[in-house]
């Protein structure tokens, strides 16, 4: 378990909050953690202190599968730095997933060990974890099953 | 003039100041249903800004008898993701204030009176600084959020650790289009048409950036920023400013210039306004902006003369003109093919109608939304130079994008 300590010492510069703390906290545990409502099983992301559907306060940062199909998806032939992100050796993939424990619940992130011709909307693709910046960050990669 | 020579400005008795006015046409037609609190403290424990502003609205809500449903107005800070945590599914109205709280009031009557909403849910929240608090200096999650009513995710590279990898802002409009393509089965020449044209109709405005005309070629070999957008599907950054005088109809009659009435105007935002959780591309804000300025307005498209759809990015242009339905889903390309003046290289809707023809965002310059409205008031009064639409008496604008800035305005000449 990362405690708070850690966690903050960890994504310093990052916009911590009490609500959004256990997102982050999961990503260290390389584990994608999204909101769940305790209550009524409802998903949602980006992090909210209630339930946008019945207003419970009961919000639980929830494992989900990381199994999901492109929903949107763009290149970037220019953008901010990042760690490990070279734009001059190509455009950088960013790619929006449905995931499948609720419809329209999405996250995104970029895809990895993939060619570009082969990342396109309606791939299915699964979750794993690259570091960036020293710590566990979420990506896609395109799932062997198409 | 005073010792050093400088002119001074007369005093004049407040009382008696000519700006100062008695109108008050909304006097005792706004009220307050009810007021609610979390309360105060200094050990409110795990929170955060947004989280007490919510506590206070389901409060107010449940006080006055109202659920997320009847609400169309928010007014306070950072009000989308406000809207998002409460679920509400539609507004009409938003405005983040500054502070004191009249601020507030005065923006929620304002709204209610003049019918931009029906219920507004104001709210304020107060969140202990880390800088004048020792306890709050205690708890390390209120260093990075104090004065921000949200929280999660930010625009890309803005801090929220996942640098290019995201959609928020303005980037999500490149990603939304790739799903265009994907949906419409659509090529990206549907939006090199809005480039095209912008630029044709901007030949003929002298204030415009970019003047040179550009055609399908250009556009196709034009460098690609962030597929499947290019540098052309791009609004141009500019210097220069707007500026407009708002006053009474009756007032208005009596300046220099033909007035220019505001018929109808409305804001659109739904509750999944995050960029990449927007339910399709057939329910997001411009959706709620059209409804909204159907119901309200008395003139609508086959009524006006002259039509300013935002294009600060190209694609956004596309998805105004099916929206606000010149044409089916998907049917842009064919809408514009079918209503394109080859001689002049731009589109004419009916042979009449010419859209954003001062050359919009993408080549008078990325003004969001003052340019269009400046040219759509100098259309109507008659002062558009080589531009000018015969006769031109009824003007739409239908600003922004998708998930937390679309806008509608209907404007009308004084007949």
């Amino acid at each position: 378990m990362i405690d708070d300590a850690e966690l903050l010492a960890r994504y310093r510069g990052v916009r911590l909050d009490h609500t959004n703390k256990e997102f982050y906290r999961g990503l260290l545990e390389r584990e994608l953690r999204l909101s769940r409502c305790a209550d009524c099983g409802w998903w949602h992301h980006r992090p909210k202190p209630i339930c946008p559907r019945c207003w419970s306060k009961a919000i639980v940062a929830t494992p989900v599968s990381g199994r999901g199909t492109v929903h949107l998806v763009m290149f970037l032939y220019q953008g901010p730095p990042a760690d490990g992100v070279d734009y001059d050796a190509g455009p950088h993939p960013v790619v929006t997933v449905e995931l499948p424990e609720q419809e329209g619940l999405r996250f995104t992130s970029t895809i990895v060990d993939s060619n570009n011709d082969d990342i396109a909307i309606g791939k299915a693709v699964e979750l794993t974890w690259i570091e960036r910046d020293g710590r566990p960050f979420p990506v896609f990669r395109l799932a062997r099953l198409q | 003039m005073d010792r050093a020579g400088r002119p001074t400005v007369p005093r004049v008795p407040i009382g008696a100041s000519p700006v100062i006015g008695d109108s008050n046409p909304g006097k005792d037609r706004v009220a307050f249903a009810s007021a609610a609190t979390t309360g105060f403290s200094r050990s409110q424990g795990e929170v955060t800004p947004a989280s007490l502003a919510v506590d206070a609205c389901i409060a107010a809500m449940k006080d006055a008898g109202v659920g997320a449903g009847d609400v169309n107005g928010l007014v306070g800070a950072n009000p989308q993701y406000i809207q998002s945590a409460l679920g509400i599914a539609h507004l009409t109205y938003w405005n983040g204030p500054g502070i004191p709280f009249v601020s507030a009031i005065a923006n929620a009557m304002n709204a209610v009176y003049t019918g931009a909403a029906d219920v507004v849910l104001a709210y304020h929240s107060l969140y202990r600084n880390p800088m004048f608090s020792r306890s709050a200096a205690n708890d390390p999650f209120r260093a990075m959020d104090f004065g921000f009513a949200g929280s999660g995710m930010s625009a890309q590279g803005g801090g929220d650790g996942f640098g290019p990898d995201t959609i928020a802002g303005a980037v999500g409009y490149t990603a939304w289009a790739s799903r265009y393509l994907y949906e419409y089965n659509a090529s990206r020449e549907t939006f090199g048409y809005i480039a095209i044209n912008d630029r044709s109709n901007a030949a003929r405005n002298p204030a415009a950036a970019l003047r040179d005309p550009i055609t399908m070629d250009d556009y196709l070999d034009a460098r690609m920023i962030r597929s499947p957008l290019c540098l052309l599907d791009m609004d141009v950054p500019v210097d220069g400013a707007d500026a407009f005088i708002v006053t009474t109809a009756e007032r208005a009659r009596d300046m220099a210039l033909p007035p220019v009435l505001i018929h109808a105007c409305t804001q659109g935002m739904i509750a999944q306004n995050e960029e990449d959780q927007t339910p399709s591309l057939r329910n997001h804000g411009q959706h709620v902006v059209v409804e909204s300025l159907k119901k309200k307005s008395d003139i609508w498209i086959d009524d006006i003369d002259v039509y300013f759809p935002y294009d600060g990015f190209s694609f956004i242009t596309v998805s105004w003109i099916e929206n606000s339905g010149w044409c089916g889903l998907g049917d842009a390309r064919a809408f514009i093919e079918d209503n394109w003046d080859t001689a002049t290289g731009r589109m004419m809707i009916d042979g009449r109608v010419p859209v954003n023809p001062h050359g919009g965002a993408l080549s008078e310059g990325g003004t969001q939304g003052s340019g269009h409205t400046r040219e759509a008031i100098h259309q109507l009064q008659g002062r558009a130079a080589d531009r000018q639409v015969p006769g031109a008496s009824k003007a739409l604008i239908t600003a922004g994008g998708f998930f937390f800035n679309a806008q509608g305005c209907v404007l009308r000449r004084d007949d």
